[in-house]
């Protein structure tokens, strides 16, 4: 992996969830600090300066909502949370609250590593103006979409949207911070206009909308564009 | 009042009608005697007085008897005994006449009136008795309680020709159960209803009947105690019923008392025959999945220490196959935790459905993209038209409906034949389906299907909680949606869920 370890805060009460995560990260170069609450995660951060933060939603002494709210006033420090599959509410206002990304438990070790990819790579500065996914290409500079050398018409606000996914390619965007930046903050809760421009756009980006390969739907949390093609 | 100022009046009219009649027959009598007392001797006549006296006597009753003999011997003593029309009596023999057949008057009247009473009083009993026979077939031949109370209400007023109403205990109080139409007690009536219901359980001894002015209480009575009072409005306020007709009443009471414990003691059977049944079925739905519960648990600690062991050297393969069962299992466990949480969320009420206008194209998909690399080589056929309109859902639920749904059709369906999902709009609903090309449903367990636990039996063991279906239906059954299993034509299922388009106005 990469040749200077990064560093990784996994903060979880669960001891066996902290010891598999030990064990699991170190073996693929990372260096891992634990906390066993939010406090400690606080102090951690502050102390120690991770690169990374692995949170977990449910903590003892204060959720993991909170632990993101406070951190966020002050560090850009990339948070993936831990969430159970009932906890889209909770999950969905610490991703707005400024978390990166999340994995649903029980998860599997590659899942985790793929998101905890993208999440440090949103700190490194995209200056490439062309982003390529599979056989998606979109080019920032000219405004123009290509599928299989194709080029394909979007409306203004389609091309906006597919721009807002492609700005954070690979990591889940809630509802509402897509809607935020495309439409604005008084269309916030107006999720149904993004749905249907996201089905737009998928009929003239994906061979078959109901089987889509480059916008993945997160149900009830939002959309994210794959690069893992 | 004036009712009652009426009744009484025509009581008296009936009365004194009875006596002029006697006073008719004396009449009659003398007429009679004026006319033949040329042919027959003064002594004779008596006889024609006699005869009036039987007439009185069976026809009118004891005191118009009387009368007319009281009156005959005056009126005869005047007519017929010399000195004629005076009431003196010249010769001592004919005061002898005279007094006998006053005496013999009045013996024939006071037998004659016993005999007639007697005879009324079998013809009472007999009525009484054939009302009792009805009453008692009428009970039983009536299903429930409520039942039972309607005959007991319809007998008792029918010949009693009262008001009359039933209390039976509920909770801790007594209730009025069944009434005579517009029969209905006062605050006061009901407290004293209580308060009889509440001492003639106490004392051994009780009395059978609890007489007041405005109400008549009778506990109704078995072996086993009072399990109600019966109310009866007397048809003279502050007037005792006659005894006869009390201890009727009483018999009335004891056979209604008896069929309405027979109706508890039915409705406590088959209590407890349900709750046995629910008691059987928790068992075996506890044994069941406490089996589905350990069985993964038991492959993956099976898996995993056959893993540790380190006297054994497990080639590469081995290892391999060890680590996938493990991590397949620990996946089914997690389905199953998953699915005993979503029923227990729907059981409880606390499923929280947030409906938002959804695009059934992304609902589709997202469900064909949660089944993942099960759905691999396998061919599903969607079919979702472009222009649906967005239709008001809970997104995160109904893509748990389509992926279990699409996860029972993998299931039960051969591996090469398609699986087809579709949407579209019928009778103002949106109309989706999943289809296999599997064995079916037998027609017996189309709805049952739906019921937790219920799995239809199959000859190969595929695993399953009998949770999937249950969980879709009360999923969309929050949604004011509908879902049913057919079976297709040239085999397999179709499983069709319908939801309304429009959002429900908020009450």
């Amino acid at each position: 992996m990469s040749n200077v370890s990064t560093r990784v805060l996994v903060v979880d009460d669960e001891a066996p969830i902290r010891k598999f995560l030990r064990a699991a990260l170190t073996a693929h170069g990372y260096e891992v600090l634990e906390a066993r609450n939010g406090q400690e995660a606080l102090s951690a951060v502050t102390a120690q300066r991770p690169d990374l933060l692995i949170l977990d939603l449910g903590l003892p002494d204060m959720e993991g909502l909170e632990v993101t709210r406070r951190l966020r006033e002050w560090s850009n420090i990339p948070i993936i949370i831990l969430s159970v599959r009932e906890g889209e509410a909770d999950k969905v206002a610490t991703l707005d609250a400024g978390a990166d990304d999340y994995v649903t438990k029980p998860f599997g070790v590659g899942e985790l590593l793929a998101r905890m990819r993208v999440a440090m790579r949103r700190t490194v500065p995209a200056d490439e103006p062309a982003f390529t996914t599979g056989e998606l290409q979109v080019d920032l500079a000219s405004r123009i979409v290509t599928v299989a050398g194709q080029e394909v018409q979007l409306t203004p606000t389609e091309y906006d949207l597919l721009r807002a996914l492609v700005m954070h390619a690979g990591k889940v965007m809630t509802h509402r911070q897509l809607l935020r930046q495309v439409w604005g903050v008084a269309y916030e809760q107006e999720t149904h206009i993004l749905r249907v421009n996201i089905s737009n756009l998928r009929r003239k980006i994906e061979a078959d909308p109901t089987r889509p390969r480059y916008i993945r739907t997160e149900p009830g949390v939002g959309y994210r564009l794959r690069t893992d093609l | 009042m004036a009712n009652l100022i009426r009744l009484n009046a025509q009581k008296l009219w009936a009365r004194l009608g009875r006596y002029l009649l006697s006073l008719a027959l004396v009449v009659a009598a003398t007429l009679l005697g004026v006319s033949v007392r040329a042919f027959i001797s003064p002594t004779n006549l008596h006889m024609i007085y006699l005869v009036a006296v039987v007439i009185a006597a069976v026809y009118l009753g004891r005191g118009p008897s009387i009368a007319t003999a009281v009156l005959g011997v005056l009126i005869m003593d005047f007519f017929f005994v010399p000195p004629f029309l005076t009431f003196a009596v010249a010769k001592a023999e004919d005061i002898v006449t005279l007094a006998g057949l006053l005496i013999v008057g009045i013996v024939i009247s006071t037998l004659t009136t016993r005999v007639r009473e007697e005879a009324d009083a079998a013809q009472r009993r007999e009525t009484q008795a054939i009302e009792l026979y009805q009453f008692s077939r009428d009970l039983a031949s009536a299903i429930g309680l409520e039942d039972i109370l309607r005959v007991v209400v319809r007998h008792v007023s029918q010949s009693f020709g009262r008001e009359i109403t039933i209390l039976l205990p509920e909770g801790s109080t007594l209730q009025p159960q069944a009434s005579s139409p517009g029969m209905t007690l006062g605050e006061n009536e009901t407290a004293l209803a209580i308060s009889v219901y509440e001492h003639s359980q106490a004392a051994d001894q009780a009395m059978a009947t609890y007489p007041t002015r405005t109400l008549l209480y009778l506990p109704l009575r078995t072996g086993h105690g009072v399990v109600g009072i019966l109310g009866v409005r007397p048809s003279d306020p502050g007037v005792p019923p006659a005894s006869e007709q009390q201890r009727l009443l009483e018999s009335f009471a004891t056979q209604a008392a008896l069929a309405i414990e027979r109706a508890k003691l039915a409705e406590q059977a088959r209590r407890a025959q349900m709750l046995e049944a629910t008691e059987k079925l928790q068992a075996a739905l506890l044994n069941s999945i406490s089996h589905d519960l350990r069985t993964p648990l038991a492959s993956i600690t099976g898996s995993l220490s056959s893993l540790q062991e380190e006297a054994v050297q497990l080639d590469e393969a081995t290892r391999r196959s060890l680590l996938e069962n493990a991590s397949a299992e620990a996946e089914r466990l997690n389905h199953l935790v998953g699915n005993l949480l979503d029923m227990t969320r729907i059981e409880a009420g606390a499923l929280k459905v947030t409906e938002e206008l959804c695009e059934v194209q992304d609902v589709v998909g997202s469900a064909l993209q949660q089944m993942g690399d099960r759905l691999e080589g396998r061919l599903v056929q969607a079919d979702v038209p472009a222009n649906l309109p967005l239709v008001p859902m809970d997104f995160v639920l109904i893509v748990h409906v389509l992926s279990n749904l699409l996860d029972n059709a993998l299931k039960y369906s051969p591996a090469d034949q398609p699986i087809e999902v579709c949407a579209g709009v019928t009778d103002g609903r949106l109309e989706l389906q999943v289809a296999d090309r599997g064995i079916g449903i037998p027609p017996e367990d189309l709805t049952r299907v739906f019921d937790k636990f219920y799995r239809v039996q199959r000859p190969n063991g595929v695993s399953g909680t009998g949770l999937g279906l249950a969980i879709c239906k009360g999923i969309i059954e929050a949604h004011r949606g509908e879902i049913y299993a057919a079976n297709r034509d040239g085999g397999g299922t179709v499983i069709t869920v319908t939801l309304p388009l429009v959002q429900e106005q908020a009450a």
